[in-house]
């Protein structure tokens, strides 16, 4: 029995939010605040030749105007290269090249708009494909003398910025095996993350040196440690505070209008510089979600049985390799979606293009490759003549076999896919057929997907919590956890609550992140904030109930062993009458704990043989459209997924969670791509012409929730934060594909691109 | 943010407002009529649209008549297009109203300035079209009370300094069948691919076009061919996209292709569904 594990608790921030008290880094104003605005290249590729700056200068209120030139270093991780202002050349379309700081936002866009640069325009890398020809133009010609801060393998003289190689098993005798073999090819650009809260950073040095970073990021430590590394400031005199974060979708792990804003204040002597993105800033400057084209070759028996696949993966990455080049590891590692194959070859490469550069997104390199093999299982499938559904179960990925990077599973670092499948079959009402005509030119269809996902962060990622008492007895939980609309705050707060059985009411949640104060996260990404800084919470509790304990038996005269602590007391166990409350021996008690990754290993980087994270969270998931096949316009009816949470520990949150994210995979795959014309310019940058899917065209949504306990997860859940977005694009398509008779294997999935797929010609028959 | 400043005036009557137009455009402020502003505002934002004056023309009572007098609907260009569409004073102009921009926007977005703004659907003016309505115009000489069929050719042919402050559309109008549909790209609230408008009078199907070209237009070529039942459905569509006014828009919301395609089979509907049939 659960105290309040697997309850559905209000967030704590939810007064806050839903009256408009909460506030963001945006809302933050303190006197004599400057502002900075960037001027962007209208350019893809070009040389800079001169800047010209001085009718801005004669705007008043401009303090100062920086370029390329007067911060000539390097940022970026893992690979150290990117001047954070354009250097002799731009290289993608909204690219500061200069950036202006003034005392209102309105004189920095009214100097803006003064600053004249001439261009040399160069050629364009416009796709992976043409990143990776052998006569494509160099983006970075100093590619050998980058540094870099992680495991990663550019290849100098290529546009290839990581090369990550996955060898399993023999292929020769997994081809050799196979009866059935298909080929499949997707392909998807770079679209953007669409976070409500546009980018935010606020930079101040004071003048003893320590410099103060108000952000909107999902990294504050992070943050922290690059900005003390690029700028060679001790790490103890920058601190970076984040308040509640509107919305980030991996998008804020990147670091990068930071930057920006410690050069803007740095370039005014220290005083406190804002910088905000504008929407279209947000959206081009800022990084991008990534693009992908792929190729997926499958052999199998004429049962079904997988026996080897050969992937490679060409990521967009954009002018700058960022987490790109770990993105696509990312998808090297689990390439093979959720299914045992024995015999194994996956190349994934991060490629420089002259497009924005490419960040987290939510799932990490696994919508990316689950869109790649889930489309080549339903070719598979459809060549076999096999139930889609059961081909996946036929290979669904159990304990005991291995993972690409040659992880033996079992049953903790795995959960349960064909419990998953099953479920979802039920409730997608699978069995009743998979394209229905209804008449009227109309037909419904739907299309399904599985999903894993495990986590690539650093092997010694941690995280860390703090408790301290009131007079009142309540306590305060203080970690590195950014809330970002997830609601984690809110499930640490159950997970305190339940290991000292009290009311979650009386723990205090503090919203903002402080690095001085807070105990160092990681980040709050790759869904693992709840093992990592929740196991710190387990262990916090379990120090600062040692410690009311030691308290307590001293003014009771009973053994700590003979007390126990719930409801805010500590209280002798043979009658609990005895006791006293916190309110008497917490005051001062101070909690701590801490947790780091366990067991975790680099890649062998010729097999990619390792250990890359704690557990792989499975699910299935399930898409029903309607199409009109004179029209090939769609409705999406309803949205399925059934995943293996370990355990549930807030019901509706987890729900919302998982809502989330199919609804930004739907919104993604249904609609979202930037639109880049042949010089590799973006043609929407704006909201008026990039849609996003808005509330009242969502489908019916339907969650559900198979429960294998990973062992060392509190109270065995599993992360589950970014997965609902995974396998949307790939069950949509194979819904899509369905319907239409034919194989999408593009996004976004618009009507146009799937009549052009059909040839263009009006379809007259169901 | 808007990064240049502009003066604000808001006239109380229409000779004031072109007083004051004309006025400031001597002093070179190249002055803009304003009315629910979404235009002016997000254009401006971006440096696309640059004023040194705006002339906000709400506060001009003629601007916000909605009524009927003398069988005659008197719709002020300020009245804002949800106004319209929760009035139901004109069927068709409701639900072509319901066509631009999103709810929020439209408590905003004025008739009037949908008409005569920048972006180029302009999907407000397509049942006026329809109704041969005609429109009262405000300059320094007095005011014009016009055809809109007269006036309107691409855009609303303003004189310099005019503004447009009631469109007058015959009641009987509003009795007659009529279609009203918007096609985009996948998300609803998005620029058209093709916006049509359709209205059956005295047997003849009237159609009014926006997205398709790179203005909305309505065209009697156009609407005697596809009103011709001596040839076959698909012929007169077909006849009629060889004489459309200017070449099928070809741009990010679709390629030149998808739109003829879309094209056809919403002709198609629209003719079956008003009983045009052969």
């Amino acid at each position: 029995m659960f105290y309040i594990i697997g309850k559905s608790v209000f967030r704590k921030e939810a007064l806050d939010k839903v009256t408009g008290a909460a506030k963001y880094t945006g809302d933050y104003n303190i006197t004599g605040l400057l502002h900075a605005s960037i001027v962007a290249s209208p350019y893809a590729h070009a040389e800079i030749k001169q800047i010209l700056t001085s009718e801005a200068w004669k705007v008043p209120g401009v303090y100062a105007i920086v370029t390329g030139k007067q911060c000539p270093i390097l940022t970026g991780s893992p690979i150290l290269d990117r001047p954070p202002i354009a250097l002799d050349k731009v290289r993608y379309h909204g690219e500061p090249v200069a950036l202006i700081v003034a005392d209102s936002e309105q004189a920095t866009r009214k100097a803006a708009a003064l600053i004249k640069v001439d261009y040399i325009p160069l050629d364009v890398v416009n796709s992976p494909n043409d990143a990776i020809k052998s006569n494509a133009p160099l983006i970075h010609e100093n590619l050998k003398d980058y540094k870099l801060l992680e495991e990663v393998y550019p290849e100098p003289g290529t546009n290839i910025a990581n090369r990550t190689k996955i060898r399993k098993g023999d292929l020769k005798k997994g081809w050799a095996k196979s009866q059935i073999t298909i080929e499949s090819n997707i392909s998807f650009p770079q679209s953007d993350h669409v976070a409500m809260e546009t980018r935010c950073s606020i930079a101040q040095i004071k003048p003893d040196g320590e410099v103060i970073i108000y952000t909107s990021t999902q990294t504050p430590f992070t943050v922290k440690r690059l900005i003390s590394l690029y700028f060679n400031i001790e790490p103890r005199k920058v601190t970076v505070k984040t308040p509640l974060v509107g919305g980030a979708f991996g998008g804020k792990t990147s670091v990068q209008l930071e930057i920006l804003a410690y050069i803007a204040s740095k370039s005014v002597g220290g005083r406190a510089v804002k910088m905000l993105n504008s929407r279209e800033e947000d959206m081009i400057t800022s990084p991008v979600h990534i693009g992908l084209d792929a190729k997926v070759k499958l052999g199998c028996t004429t049962e079904g049985k997988i026996t080897v696949a050969e992937i490679t993966h060409l990521f967009d990455s954009g002018a700058y390799s960022d987490r790109g080049a770990i993105i696509s590891r990312a998808a090297a590692v689990d390439c093979s979606g959720p299914y045992t194959i024995d015999n194994l070859w996956c190349d994934s490469l991060c490629l420089y293009t002259n497009h924005p550069n490419a960040v987290a997104f939510r799932g990490f390199g696994h919508l990316e490759l689950t869109f790649a093999i889930e489309r080549a299982m339903d070719i598979l499938a459809d060549q076999l003549n096999m139930d889609p559904l059961e081909l996946r179960l036929k290979n669904a990925i159990i304990p005991g076999n291995t993972t690409p990077t040659q992880t033996l599973l079992n049953s903790s670092n795995i959960g349960n896919l064909p419990a998953c499948l099953k479920r979802l079959r039920e409730l997608i009402h699978w069995d009743e057929g998979r394209r229905i005509p209804i008449g009227n030119n109309k037909v419904r269809a739907k299309g399904v997907s599985c999903i894993w996902k495990n986590s690539n962060t650093p092997i010694n990622a941690s995280g860390g919590a703090i408790l301290t008492f009131n007079h009142d007895g309540s306590i305060n939980l203080h970690t590195g956890a950014i809330e970002i609309g997830q609601g984690t705050k809110t499930v640490l707060a159950q997970i305190l609550a339940e290991r000292m059985k009290m009311d979650i009411s009386k723990i205090h949640v503090h919203m903002e992140v402080d690095t001085r104060i807070d105990p160092e996260h990681w980040k709050t990404a790759a869904s693992r904030t709840i093992y990592l800084v929740g196991n710190a919470v387990l262990e916090a509790a379990e120090d600062a109930m040692h410690q009311l304990k030691m308290t307590a038996s001293r003014v009771l005269n009973i053994s700590t062993q003979d007390l126990d602590v719930s409801e805010s007391r500590v209280f002798w166990r043979q009658d609990p009458r005895v006791g006293l409350g916190f309110e008497s021996v917490g005051s001062q008690v101070i909690g701590r704990g801490r947790f780091v990754m366990k067991g975790l290993t680099g890649l062998d980087p010729e097999t990619g043989k390792g250990n890359p994270g704690p557990e792989w969270t499975v699910g299935a998931q399930a898409v029903e459209v309607e199409l009109d096949l004179k029209e090939y316009t769609y409705k999406i009816l309803k949205a399925v997924t059934v995943i293996d949470a370990g355990k549930v520990l807030n019901p509706e949150a987890a729900k919302g969670q998982i809502t989330g994210g199919m609804n930004l995979g739907l919104s993604f795959s249904s609609r979202e791509y930037f639109i880049f014309n042949d010089n590799g310019i973006i043609q929407n940058p704006q909201l008026r012409t990039y849609k996003i899917l808005h509330f009242g065209e969502n489908p019916e949504y339907i969650v559900d929730f198979v429960e294998t306990p990973q062992m060392d997860a509190p109270y065995g859940s599993r992360g589950i934060g970014e997965h609902g977005v995974i396998g949307m694009p790939a069950a949509l398509a194979s819904a899509l594909s369905a319907a239409v008779q034919v194989p999408l294997n593009f996004m976004p999935l618009l009507p146009e691109f799937i009549w052009k797929t059909k040839g263009g010609v009006r379809s007259d028959s169901i | 943010m808007i990064p240049f400043d502009f003066e604000y005036y808001k006239p109380a009557s229409m000779m004031e407002a072109v007083d004051t137009f004309r006025l400031l455009n001597t002093q070179g402020k190249a002055p803009l009529y304003f009315n629910g502003g979404t235009e002016i505002i997000t254009m401006a934002r971006r440096s696309h649209i640059f004023t040194e004056a705006v002339i906000d023309i709400k506060g001009i009572p003629e601007c916000n008549t909605l009524y009927i007098q003398n069988e005659k609907l008197v719709i002020g260009a300020s009245v804002a297009l949800t106004q319209l569409e929760e009035s139901n004073i004109f069927p068709l102009l409701g639900r072509a109203s319901r066509k631009v921009a999103d709810h929020t926007v439209r408590n905003k977005l004025t008739v009037g300035g949908n008409i005569c703004g920048r972006i180029t659907f302009r999907e407000a003016v397509l049942p006026f079209l329809l109704s041969d309505s005609k429109v009262v115009l405000a300059e320094q000489t007095g005011i014009r009370n016009v055809p809109i069929n007269q006036v309107f050719n691409k855009t609303l042919n303003l004189e310099e300094g005019e503004f447009l402050v009631q469109l007058v559309t015959d009641v009987g109008y509003s009795q007659f069948p009529f279609m009203s549909i918007k096609k985009t790209k996948q998300e609803k609230s998005a620029y058209p691919l093709i916006s049509i408008d359709s209205l059956k009078k005295d047997g003849q199907i009237r159609f009014a076009f926006s997205g398709v070209c790179p203005f909305p237009f309505r065209s009697s070529n156009i609407e005697q061919v596809l009103n011709d039942k001596t040839i076959p459905l698909e012929l007169r569509i077909n006849k009629a996209l060889s004489i459309l006014p200017a070449p099928i828009n070809n741009n990010i919301e679709a390629s030149a292709e998808y739109r003829e395609f879309v094209l056809k089979n919403t002709l198609s509907d629209i003719i079956l569904m008003l009983g045009g049939r052969n």
